[in-house]
């Protein structure tokens, strides 16, 4: 039987992922290493896994996963590239759009330095957290500003310490695409924009494969080295843009999704 | 030519280097966290000189980078050399001592650490240099605010050292423990294994790692020498070696720069 361990942080643990887990413990011998109650030693490198699946992305699992990178032959899904450069906006935009992935315009300015584009959205910088997305919308002249509450709570905090802000361009679009990657394999969604429908399942259907779309997906794990993940897409004049990459995709949302993702992993592990 | 410097301050080491440049005649501009923009503004100057290791420093260099514009040293090499974790497992990979670190909670610690392991040094996980940096010599010091994740390593007992680098120049010096770059520093000869680990640390980088420091400890009961810290831009501030650091460390940079054209 092969040996699939977990890197998990407890919120996943508790929300995320019950059925995979009943399904992957069918099927392999399972391991679970939980961030709140790990103790990572780096003298402690003899593991026995076939395969890491990470569901997470605090300090503690970055660390975990470049251990195991560094220091065994052991595959990690996601690995330490593709989750540090998730968690960190500025620096996926600027890869993502060097791969030619059409990405909004973006601008990373000191608060209170007016970004160089009108209608626009405040993000988090470092997405690491937990948090769900909160918009804040403001009209102001006729031009739109959306803030994320994560955002503005990230700023002037005393660790880490900065009072950045990221700008992107807003686009307004009929419909959110929401893409999955599992592997080789893409799953398409279409919903309503969180911000005209907060209830985003509500509104979420399957669409047919978009080869624009796909193209995309791939470029963008390649590039980002992630194996599994969702990205959203805004459609503006027949144009996507690339709006959110995330490296630990809800794959609940997805029909059978606990049972894509385990197939997927225990194929990826080598005995 | 306009060069742009990347810097949390304006004086100091970056003052120096800016003055050594424009007295060359180039047009130096220093871009601190209170003037820093980053977008395609920034795309204005030939090369940057990425002297802070900031989050924002970083994205700016890679930034930069992505739309061509050369930055010395690579922002990806700060990175490694700012990011504790980073650092610590390429020190294993090319074979240099290194204290074994630990990461977790304040629980996980109390609950899973031997008493007789302490005393250990609790660090940022982004960090070089001293700032905060501290001794825990006993569970009741391990504190973190909303249980999050701390970095400590494990405490190396021994002999202290300050290590410098400019090219081939190595001056290094005995500094007090945990103590930072300005604190006053005995000059000592560079014994060979010091000169033998600033060798493999800069082999991996290819010839690209111009200069820096090391922290590095001889531990007292091994005679081991471990590296505790590296550093991609020190201050040079205790530099007591022939060559002066500003003149050199820029006629590095600039040939850099003209090789990378």
């Amino acid at each position: 039987m092969k040996k699939i361990g977990i890197i998990i942080d407890k919120y996943h643990l508790k929300y995320k992922v019950s059925e995979f887990l009943k399904y992957l413990n069918s099927k392999a011998d399972v391991k679970i290493y939980t961030e709140e109650t790990f103790l990572l030693d780096s003298s402690k490198i003899e593991f026995d896994e076939n395969l890491f699946f990470v569901k997470g992305k605090g300090d503690l699992i970055l660390a975990f996963i470049k251990l195991i990178e560094d220091l065994t032959n052991i595959p990690v899904i996601n690995s330490y590239r593709g989750t540090w450069l998730a968690i960190n906006r500025f620096l996926n935009s600027v890869i993502l759009r060097g791969a030619g992935i059409p990405i909004p315009d973006f601008s990373l300015n000191p608060k209170g330095s007016i970004p160089p584009f009108e209608d626009y959205i405040i993000k988090n910088i470092i997405d690491q957290k937990n948090w769900k997305f909160k918009p804040i919308v403001h009209k102001e002249n006729g031009r739109l500003k959306v803030a994320d509450e994560r955002a503005l709570n990230e700023v002037d905090k005393v660790d880490p310490k900065y009072n950045y802000l990221y700008y992107q361009k807003f686009i307004k679009s009929k419909w959110e695409f929401k893409i999955y990657g599992i592997g080789d394999e893409i799953y398409f969604y279409k919903q309503i924009p969180i911000l005209i429908n907060p209830n985003k399942i509500e509104s979420r259907r399957k669409i047919d494969r978009e080869p624009e779309l796909e193209e995309y997906c791939y470029k963008a794990m390649e590039v980002m080295d992630l194996k599994l993940t969702s990205m959203d897409f805004l459609k503006s004049k027949e144009q996507f843009f690339l709006t959110d990459i995330n490296c630990t995709p809800n794959f609940n949302y997805i029909k059978d999704g606990h049972k894509l993702v385990a197939d997927f992993l225990l194929k990826q592990a080598k005995i | 030519m306009k060069i742009g410097i990347l810097s949390k301050r304006k004086t100091m080491f970056t003052g120096k280097i800016k003055n050594f440049l424009e007295n060359k005649g180039f047009t130096v501009t220093v871009y601190t966290l209170e003037n820093l923009a980053i977008n395609e503004n920034l795309l204005n100057n030939d090369f940057y000189i990425l002297k802070s290791k900031n989050l924002f420093f970083l994205y700016a260099g890679y930034y930069l980078e992505a739309n061509n514009i050369p930055v010395i040293p690579k922002p990806q090499m700060s990175f490694i050399q700012k990011n504790r974790i980073h650092s610590h497992f390429l020190m294993k990979r090319i074979g240099l001592f290194t204290p074994e670190i630990y990461l977790g909670t304040v629980d996980t610690f109390k609950n899973q650490l031997n008493l007789d392991d302490f005393p250990f040094i609790l660090k940022p996980i982004m960090g070089s240099g001293s700032k905060g940096v501290r001794i825990i010599r006993t569970y009741d010091e391990i504190k973190s605010e909303n249980n999050t994740i701390l970095y400590m390593e494990r405490y190396i007992n021994g002999i202290h050292y300050n290590v410098y680098f400019i090219d081939n120049e190595i001056c290094t010096l005995i500094k007090p423990p945990l103590s930072h770059e300005h604190v006053d520093m005995k000059k000592i000869e560079t014994p060979d294994d010091i000169r033998n680990v600033i060798q493999k640390w800069r082999n991996y980088f290819n010839g690209e790692l111009l200069f820096g420091h090391l922290d590095m400890v001889r531990e007292d009961a091994s005679n081991n020498l471990f590296t505790v810290d590296v550093g991609s831009f020190p201050e040079f501030s205790q530099w007591k070696c022939r060559i002066s650091p500003v003149d050199r460390i820029c006629e590095l940079i600039l040939k850099k720069y003209e090789n990378l054209k």
